[in-house]
């Protein structure tokens, strides 16, 4: 007599069916359209007035966006502005969640510009070109413009922190010991030894931000490399990680390591600027918006006492160069409520009168990504006396960093071979030529 | 007063047959009643093991999940990783070390707690404070005390005499650290639940051991360590589990460094998904290698458990 209940056949039956439903869920949800993009036609400039934006920003930027943004915002547009700030290394990864989760809940992106192929190839930005065409680009550094937005002739956003390193010291610990700033890496390392040495240890000679992500031992590895004349990337595009540059540009991170704020692979961009700030290290290769910070007796015992350089030069190279560390744009997620109002709002916080606002302000984490915010008095005198330095640094040839899909990848397999070189756990050499083949393989 | 047990009529099929439908019948549990589990086990375990399966298995990053099918590449890809063997070995060290020192320090102060008489009361209360304090709360605690320049104990060091003493500095250094605050975070756990087991020695053993002139380490062998064993090996397992998955406390402290010395196999299984490669076929393999891992250590912890029970 059959069971009046569910039989163990027909019970086994449905689980294994359902198993292979929600087993094969993704597979399917995956086949449908992960990774599209979507492009926004050109047209009017969406109305913004009473417009709710949900932006996900870099962490360092949240001043930017809830201090000056968001009050701006409402007074111009009765329009609220919702933050959302991610810790730097995690912010490339949580918009690709974002969108690729289906969670949906940013219309806005701060993007990294070297996490522009990942963004671009999980369909989480929407393609501007349309619509940038429309609108006047002329004002935006040529420095940053294509290199923030641009990827395979196609436009993701709009440039909004032009981030390149500049070489800060502490003058006043410089006259104690009868030292000049240095122009070169061998000048620097004498310095830093001087310092260090003299000091008992009550003052560091320079500090090596060595935090093993792309975006802080990166930035110290290139800085180096770009200032000993070598670059990522050959002519051709093939990696040049074995260069005579980027060897010496690795053995100067390892050679300054004992004169640095202990350890440098430990430290980051908040611990650097507290030492650099607070008196305990002289010299900081590092954003230009750091002089804001210097100047505001708020967050710095060094208020007049500070100095800027270029990045040093090396080995036979004389140029200074520098290179656009991190960097960012902002762009539209492809989940926005309103890709429209959304790309309006890019707009309106990108340009000229919101970059010199941001650019001026201490704290708010933005430097320049326009001409005119270059030009003006207004961010000469809150940038002094670092403004010539910057300016020649934006205006420049700065090295740019790879974006296309690989890249994130590439820079971190990058700095997981610096820090082991840094450890002591291979040499220089090893790491490099361990680097370079993993790049052989991914971009050949 | 005497029990009288009934007992059917042997000899009576029809009768014995009946008893045992209307036993079947009066038991009877419906199956539908298992629905709510099924599905929970499908949600709960069928799903992420498919999922996980599916992601290992085919070409997957965080951008574009399951773009085909490519057999074992990504197990291979981890064993070509730079830090994933080492990894793993490292969960392993710190597995068994981290649960060695949290076993001996937690037995120590529960039989310290126990020797002191009295209720478990305020201090015991405090001893169990780093337990329930969030990992990340202690990560960021340990961190402020041990940084080289103005840390919290660089007076200590100073009146040391070890001024500039920076145990996060080498790898060694910061592994052992990682271990030892883990275990300092964790031995709270074993202190409450071995306490509790030697509430469970009558008191009558203490008194006959006392009475047959047993010393401290007569008495411990042969009067408590074999009523609390069971439990110390059971917390053992538990530690080993607890310690395997720790992941908070090494993205806080060290975040892996310095170079790869303290990446353990769940952080590497972050870093290859979320932080930088966003590969998450490769991060799925490493979870399985790591999954396969754990399950062999915890297999054989669970060997020695049941053979030190069977001889208690």
């Amino acid at each position: 007599m059959p069971s009046p209940v569910l039989s163990r056949r027909l019970l086994l039956r449905s689980a294994l069916g359902a198993g292979a439903v929600v087993g094969l869920g993704p597979l399917l949800a995956a086949c449908g359209d992960g990774g599209s993009t979507t492009a926004l036609p050109a047209g009017e400039t969406a109305d913004l007035t009473g417009a709710t934006i949900r932006a996900m920003v870099n962490q360092p930027h949240v001043l930017a966006f809830t201090e000056l943004l968001a009050p701006a915002f409402e007074r111009e547009f009765g329009g609220r502005l919702e933050t959302t700030a991610v810790p730097y290394d995690q912010l490339t990864s949580q918009q690709i969640l974002d969108v690729q989760g289906g969670a949906g809940q940013f219309d806005v992106f701060d993007y990294f510009y070297f996490g522009l192929g990942a963004l671009v190839d999980a369909g989480a930005l929407v393609d501007l070109t349309d619509q940038l065409a429309a609108v006047d680009t002329s004002d935006f550094l040529r420095s940053v413009y294509d290199a923030y937005t641009l990827l395979d002739g196609r436009r993701y956003g709009v440039p909004f922190d032009g981030d390149v390193h500049v070489l800060y010291y502490n003058r006043e610990v410089f006259e104690t010991y009868g030292l000049e700033p240095p122009r070169t890496w061998d000048e620097y390392d004498a310095a830093a030894r001087t310092i260090t040495e003299r000091s008992g240890g009550s003052v560091y000679g320079a500090v090596v931000e060595g935090q093993q992500v792309p975006m802080i031992l990166g930035c110290s590895f290139i800085n180096r490399l770009a200032g000993y004349g070598g670059s990522l990337l050959g002519p051709d595009g093939a990696p040049a990680l074995t260069s005579d540059a980027a060897h010496a540009a690795l053995q100067h991170l390892v050679d300054v390591a004992p004169y640095a704020l202990p350890t440098p692979l430990q430290i980051g961009f908040d611990q650097a600027n507290s030492a650099f700030l607070s008196g305990q290290a002289a010299m900081l290769d590092t954003w230009t918006d750091l002089g804001l910070k210097a100047q505001d007796p708020a967050s710095s015992q060094i208020v007049d006492k500070w100095g800027v350089v270029p990045l040093p030069v090396g080995g036979s190279n004389t140029e200074h160069r520098t290179a656009l560390n991190a960097g960012f744009g902002l762009g539209v997620s492809t989940a926005a409520a309103d890709p429209a109002q959304a790309a309006a709002f890019v707009l309106w916080a990108t340009d000229r009168t919101r970059n010199l606002l941001l650019a001026s302000t201490a704290g708010a984490g933005i430097d320049p990504a326009r001409r005119s915010t270059l030009e003006s008095p207004e961010y000469a005198a809150a940038t002094a006396p670092a403004t010539e330095v910057i300016r020649q640094a934006l205006t420049g040839s700065p090295l740019v960093w790879p974006k296309d899909t690989d890249a994130p990848r590439l820079l971190q397999d990058l700095v997981d071979q610096l820090a082991l070189a840094i450890s002591g756990a291979q040499t220089p050499q090893q790491s490099l030529a361990n680097a370079q083949a993993s790049w052989e393989r991914a971009l050949t | 007063m005497t029990a009288t047990l009934e007992r059917p009529a042997t000899g009576a099929p029809a009768a014995r047959a009946r008893t045992r439908a209307q036993r079947r019948a009066g038991h009877r549990v419906p199956r539908w009643l298992a629905i709510p589990a099924v599905v929970s086990l499908l949600i709960t375990g069928l799903y992420p093991a498919a999922a996980g399966l599916a992601l290992a298995l085919t070409d997957s990053s965080l951008a574009r999940p399951l773009r085909g099918f490519v057999g074992f590449d990504n197990f291979v890809a981890a064993a070509e990783s730079v830090a994933f063997g080492g990894s793993l070995v490292r969960s392993a060290l710190f597995a068994v070390f981290a649960t060695a020192l949290a076993v001996v320090a937690g037995t120590a102060g529960a039989l310290a707690l126990q020797a002191r008489g009295g209720r478990f009361g305020l201090l015991g209360a405090v001893l169990l404070l780093p337990m329930v304090t969030p990992p990340v709360s202690v990560g960021v605690a340990w961190k402020l005390l041990l940084a080289p320049v103005g840390g919290g104990l660089t007076g200590l060091w100073d009146a040391l005499g070890v001024s500039g003493f920076n145990p996060l500095g080498s790898g060694v250094g910061a592994f052992a650290t990682l271990v030892v605050t883990h275990a300092w975070q964790w031995a709270p756990l074993v202190l409450l639940l071995v306490y509790a087991a030697l509430l469970g020695v009558p008191a009558e053993l203490w008194e006959a051991a006392a009475l047959d002139g047993a010393g401290w380490w007569r008495t411990l062998r042969s009067v408590v360590a074999p009523v609390v064993a069971p439990t110390v090996l059971a917390a053992a397992v538990l530690q080993l589990v607890i310690a395997f998955k720790v992941f908070d406390l090494v993205a806080v402290v060290t975040a892996g460094g310095p170079g790869v010395s303290t990446i353990v196999a769940s952080f590497e299984v972050f870093r290859t998904a979320f932080r930088g490669s966003f590969e998450v076929g490769t991060a799925a393999a490493e979870t399985i290698v790591l999954g396969l891992l754990v399950g062999v250590v915890l297999g054989a912890a669970g060997l020695v458990t049941r053979h030190t029970r069977g001889d208690a």
